[in-house]
């Protein structure tokens, strides 16, 4: 058993860390507060050659592992969720269905710009009346002699105030539910397409959810990614990824907050001494990072069965839900340690407290993933618990 | 145009570092860096390697772990890397370090050699003369501006309240100083680059020393005891307006404290 990173992936922590606070971390208290997107910076990091992080290298990418990815988004959220979830979506779901199914044209167009950081992508399938529910989604793609009209409204669609191209997902056959699903790539532009009110939130500010139109939008044959139909797969495809890469901004933002924490506790005096001192700021101080390990070992076993080829819906599911609400319960005892402070802007403290919240319901909330967790575990034999 | 850079790694600066019990060591909290001021030498090479081509080499001496600051020069886009890995010479004096270096230096081809103007471990910032006086080249120290043509350069060099501008021939050893340059920020690719390569090792033995020159008792310089500097004294609040308050501070500042 080795529980350790191997020396060239503690390198590419370390190289990571630095890279991400010299660039990203100065900015994190500017994007919180402006709630914009910050441009300079996101080409910034797409010029050095980040997003393409998961991509083989012959389109421009460095075909980095599961492990490598999961450090990127934890050494990310460690400096801003904001941030976080602009490049994290820009290196999976925002371009990985182009990345699958594209034509050489399309990924000229929009991927290979993406991963440079000079065009933005983005997924969409949350509606107003359905996100765990994905079968249910109401988003038509109808086919016609040109490919397929596209007409449907979707919602919480990250950057989608700023996308140069998003994937789609809409349904051909809706009696068919998750079996009628495709994802279609729609470019800024598109006739019909168009964006709508900006949800105004208190978490990864910086990083835009919309709501997004498509009335009647024609989209050609090539738009559809891969097959009809096949879509729900294709993304259960990447589900898993998805969940470890958030599970993993779950862990870089409790690291934030907890060291934060503790280096309030140790300066902060009360009664004549630090309040670190104080046995209930003990009880924290020793819940968090307890917490906290058990959180890094789930993300990271899972990141590494990914990349051994042997991960289980479950055992992503288990790092995403363990992983961030560890991150909601770190945030708030280190605002908690902070006491009046933890609601104070001087401190990024609330920020933290703020940003937690982010992260519990996309890649399935929290509730859906103990459903799968618990379903997985009702079938097993009790021999295999052990 | 080849350039050689001497790299160190250093602790990080914001390692916690103690003053241990027999007052003649530090304990260091194992985090390192590479040198800032190595950092401003290595993009300078690159910068003089892009613009007039040819290579850049960095060249270490220290520990196994020092293999890390080269995989940091080989990300930013140095061509090639060596470690001289003696434990015993990285703790040594700099005398110890200028001659190993230099013996590498000795069987490489370069035009020009950068490093930074000290290590900001011991900031003693002793070994790049030493070096340059090792293979009888010219030295221009705490650099800001580097222009290299035909055979030459154009150094300016920050003095207390002035500057100097060095013209010297090549090859020679300069010293990089805050200002030169921006470091940049490696590619991701260059990251992944760093990770694989196998940066070669030299013993001291291969350069003609010995372990034992490097032992404390045969060392130029001797550490004989590591003092920790004084405690800051509490911070002092001055009430009142802002032109009384003034006022007194500069009394404090003539009368009490005797600064001015």
């Amino acid at each position: 058993m080795d529980f350790s990173l191997t020396k060239e992936q503690k390198f590419f922590k370390d190289q990571v860390s630095r890279a991400v606070q010299r660039i990203v971390a100065p900015s994190a208290d500017s994007i919180d507060r402006s709630d914009t997107f910050p441009r300079e910076l996101f080409r910034e990091l797409g010029s050095l050659g980040y997003y393409g992080i998961r991509y083989p290298a012959e389109i421009g990418g460095m075909g980095a592992d599961c492990v490598m990815f999961t450090i990127l988004s934890e050494e990310l959220a460690r400096a801003s969720i904001g941030f976080a979830a602009i490049a994290t979506m820009q290196c999976l779901m925002g371009t990985d269905f182009i990345h699958r199914f594209g034509t050489g044209e399309q990924k000229e167009r929009c991927l290979f710009p993406a991963i440079r950081g000079e065009k933005i992508g983005t997924i969409a399938f949350t509606e107003p009346d359905c996100g765990s529910d994905l079968g249910g989604i109401k988003t038509r793609a109808v086919k016609n002699e040109k490919g397929y009209l596209l007409t449907g409204r979707k919602l919480w669609i990250t950057d989608g105030d700023v996308a140069d191209f998003v994937t789609v997902a809409a349904t051909t056959a809706p009696e068919k539910r998750l079996g009628g699903i495709g994802f279609f790539l729609v470019e800024k532009g598109t006739p019909g397409f168009s964006v709508g009110q900006k949800i105004e939130k208190m978490s990864a500010r910086g990083a835009a959810t919309m709501e997004l139109t498509f009335d009647g939008c024609q989209i050609p044959s090539d738009g559809l990614m891969g097959e009809e139909g096949k879509g729900a797969k294709y993304l259960n495809d990447i589900l898993s990824e998805i969940r470890i890469m958030i599970a993993g901004l779950g862990l870089g933002l409790a690291k934030s907050a907890f060291v934060s924490g503790l280096r309030y506790a140790r300066q902060r005096e009360a009664f004549g001494r630090p309040i670190g001192t104080f046995q209930l700021i003990e009880e924290k101080i020793a819940e968090m990072e307890v917490r906290i390990r058990s959180a890094e070992l789930l993300t990271y076993h899972a990141a590494w069965l990914k990349d051994r080829g042997s991960l289980t819906v479950k055992e992503a599911a288990m790092a995403k839900f363990y992983s961030t609400e560890t991150a909601c319960f770190v945030v708030d005892e280190v605002s908690r340690i902070h006491g009046a402070y933890g609601v104070a802007e001087e401190y990024p403290a609330q920020r933290y407290f703020r940003d937690g919240r982010f992260l519990l319901f996309g890649g399935g909330t929290s509730e859906i993933l103990k459903t799968i967790i618990a379903k997985d575990t009702m079938k097993k034999c009790e021999f295999e618990i052990n | 145009m080849n350039i050689l850079v001497l790299v160190k790694q250093v602790p990080d600066p914001e390692a916690l570092i103690e003053i241990a019990a027999s007052g003649k060591d530090l304990n260091v909290e194992p985090k390192f860096a590479v040198n800032l001021f190595d950092e401003f030498a290595l993009e300078e090479a690159l910068r003089i390697r892009e613009k007039h081509g040819g290579t850049v080499k960095a060249i270490s001496l220290g520990g196994p772990k020092a293999i890390e600051a080269l995989r940091t020069a080989i990300a930013m886009g140095a061509d090639e890397a060596v470690l001289i890995e003696d434990e015993a010479f990285a703790a040594g004096d700099g005398y110890n370090t200028a001659l190993a270096l230099s013996r590498v230096l000795k069987k490489e081809t370069f035009d020009i050699v950068l490093t930074g103007r000290q290590a900001i471990d011991a900031d003693r910032g002793e070994v790049p003369q030493m070096v340059a006086q090792f293979l009888g080249l010219p030295h221009v120290g705490v650099v800001v501006k580097l222009d290299i043509s035909d055979g030459k350069a154009v150094a300016e060099s920050s003095l207390e309240g002035a500057k100097e501008i060095v013209e010297v021939a090549l090859p020679a050893v300069f010293t990089a100083q805050k200002g030169l340059n921006e470091p940049r920020v490696p590619l991701i690719t260059g990251v992944m680059k760093a990770m694989k390569v196998q940066i070669p090792r030299i013993a001291v033995e291969d350069l003609g020393l010995t372990k034992d020159m490097a032992a404390p008792e045969n060392s130029k310089t001797r550490i004989v005891r590591y003092l920790p500097p004084k405690k800051r004294p509490a911070v002092q609040i001055i009430p009142g307006e802002a032109r009384e308050a003034a006022a007194e501070a500069v009394r404090i500042l003539i009368d009490v404290e005797r600064v001015i």
